[in-house]
């Protein structure tokens, strides 16, 4: 298999303080790579660096081959890779049709008329502003901005963050259509259970050092690890495949809190 | 009497276009690049020199046209050789920069064109008053308004229907996040600051035609576009258009009764405005048209 992405010796800093140490990792085309981790252990600032948005001081990235260490931020998005930020960073005083008329396109599948097919809630709330979206379709709407930049790569910060179970559901069902399109996935994501059902690589990182990487499958074997990683959040919960059309009109439906 | 509150009233109307074209820029660059150009002003005072230079080779239309044009060019040209270096500095810089520049600006335009006022002559056809008793109200004046209602207009849709517009409103939300969906912001904000300060021209060379051309004709107009945008609310566009025209009304008709408050008012206003609704009449997080 190859590589879409590999980081090699990341140290990243916001100011003076030393926040990823030495971190690598690799995301193999075609595959969900999931980076978990508890909270404030950098991986947020891991993916960031990926994207050039806050650049390591050291180390080195390689996009689908090229340097990309020293690459802004646009370029590096311009050649294929889609960022959804966590809190997913909808623009709140711009409509949704003004939010998906942001992203610079580049040509291939995903269009403006293919996002609202795919997601019939956002082509209804067209003209309302992104702060009047409940967290679901805000979450859509980031993940669609993204993927009209028709990226090769999707990297996801925490797109399961403060929604309703049902809608996480959900969420995770669209990021496995995209590997199923073909793209590769590196996912971020506290909720280690459901996000281990859909990898298969994982990463697990430890105040900015990069601590276990494997499979997902041996991970999910390793219950201390996934306990001490989750902590009281990895109850049981976990979801079956996908859902009914009505469970997911139901949810588009629910209002729910804005990030 | 009521031709003297009409009068005031015009006055007032005309100048708070200026304060409007100058506070847009302002403005927009403010909102986008989190910079307070102090040098404003003075690309005002550029743009009717510019006009004033032009006009013996294009006339009076060609330099109209072509002055802001070069003014904007030249934005583009200090932007990205001088401003775009402290965007990621404390404030302080931009703000020490761009008064640095002002200065520079000033004895630039005092050394090419001297101290003294220019004229910047306007074709006869614009320069008859349209009637007696309204004398005020001359064939520049109304010419002055339709350009200013023109550019107002072009500029909102720029903002509101385009691409590139819409980016500039996401990016005074969130840069960064602008940029991680492919645009290159550097070119963004470099269009921006064109833009502003190319409107700043346009301001020189209708105020050229009005008022004449020297070396501090901007200086005048630069707090009272500060004080617009913040009546207005920072961060709204049509705050600032409302901003603009409302403190230059309030000042032009204050000063019929009461002719040393007309300066003085606009700051009563800024007070009064700020204590009923601190965000400004309009303002709001992110730039809105
Ligand atoms: N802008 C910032 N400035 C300074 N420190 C930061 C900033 N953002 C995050 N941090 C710190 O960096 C560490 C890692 O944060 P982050 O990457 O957001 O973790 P995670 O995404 O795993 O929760 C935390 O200790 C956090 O406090
Ligand atoms: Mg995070």
């Amino acid at each position: 298999m190859t590589i879409a992405l590999e980081a090699e010796g990341l140290n990243t800093f916001y100011g003076k303080s030393h926040i990823l140490y030495d971190v690598g990792l690799k995301v193999k085309e075609g595959a969900i790579t999931t980076l978990l981790g508890r909270n404030g252990a950098g991986k947020t600032t891991t993916l960031r660096s990926l994207v050039g948005l806050t650049p390591p001081r050291s180390g080195k990235i390689t996009i689908f081959g090229k340097d990309t260490t020293h690459t802004p931020t646009y370029r590096i998005t311009q050649n294929g890779v889609g960022y959804v930020p966590e809190g997913r960073k909808i623009f709140a005083h711009l409509t949704v049709e003004d939010n998906l008329r942001v992203p610079q396109e580049r040509p291939g599948p995903w269009t403006i008329e293919r996002v609202y097919q795919t997601f019939p809630r956002l082509a209804e709330r067209k003209m309302n502003k992104g702060r009047q979206l409940s967290g679901g379709e805000q979450e859509m709407l980031s993940i669609a901005r993204a993927l009209l930049l028709n990226p090769q790569l999707l990297i996801l910060d925490e797109p399961s963050q403060g929604l309703a179970p049902l809608i996480v559901k959900e969420v995770f069902r669209i990021v496995q259509q995209t590997k199923a399109d073909g793209m590769s996935v590196l996912l971020v994501e506290q909720n280690v259970r459901a996000s281990l059902e859909i990898a298969d690589y994982a990463y697990v990182l430890d105040h900015g050092v990069m601590g276990w990487s494997g499979t997902a499958a041996d991970l999910v074997k390793d219950e201390e690890r996934i306990q001490a990683l989750a902590g009281a959040s990895a109850e049981e919960w976990s979801f079956d495949d996908t859902l009914s059309a009505a469970e997911t009109e139901a949810l588009a439906h629910q209002p729910h809190a804005v990030a | 009497m009521l031709t003297l509150i009409l009068f005031n009233l015009t006055n007032g109307i005309i100048l708070g276009l200026f304060y409007v074209l100058m506070a847009l820029g302002v403005s927009l660059i403010l909102n986008l690049s989190n910079v307070i150009n102090f040098a404003h002003g003075n690309f005002l005072a550029l743009g009717g020199y510019f006009a004033f230079s032009l006009a013996p080779y294009l006339g009076y239309w060609g330099a109209f046209i072509v002055a802001p044009i070069l003014i904007g060019v030249l934005g583009l040209i200090v932007e990205q050789t001088m401003i775009k270096r402290v965007y990621a500095r404390p404030h302080v810089y931009s703000l020490l920069l761009t008064f640095g520049l002002s200065f520079i600006i000033q004895d630039m335009c005092r050394t090419i064109w001297g101290v003294n006022g220019l004229p910047l002559s306007i074709p006869n056809a614009l320069n008859s008053p349209l009637s007696n008793q309204f004398f005020f109200l001359t064939g520049y004046r109304i010419f002055l308004v339709a350009v200013v209602i023109v550019a107002v207009a072009a500029l909102f849709a720029f903002l509101g229907f385009t691409r590139v517009g819409t980016r500039i409103r996401a990016g005074t939300f969130d840069l960064d996040t602008v940029s991680a969906l492919g645009i290159n912001i550097g070119l963004l904000r470099a269009l921006n600051f064109a833009l502003g300060i190319g409107l700043a021209g346009l301001a020189g060379v209708l105020a050229g035609g009005q008022i004449g051309l020297n070396p501090n004709m901007g200086d005048n107009l630069v707090l009272p576009s500060f004080i617009a945008i913040i009546v207005g609310g920072i961060g709204s566009l049509t705050g600032t258009l409302v901003g603009g025209l409302v403190i230059g009304v309030a000042s032009a008709l204050t000063s019929v009764w009461w002719s040393a408050g007309s300066n003085v008012v606009m700051y009563i206003l800024m007070v009064v405005i700020l204590v009923a609704r601190p965000r400004g009449i309009m303002g709001e997080e992110g730039m809105m048209t």
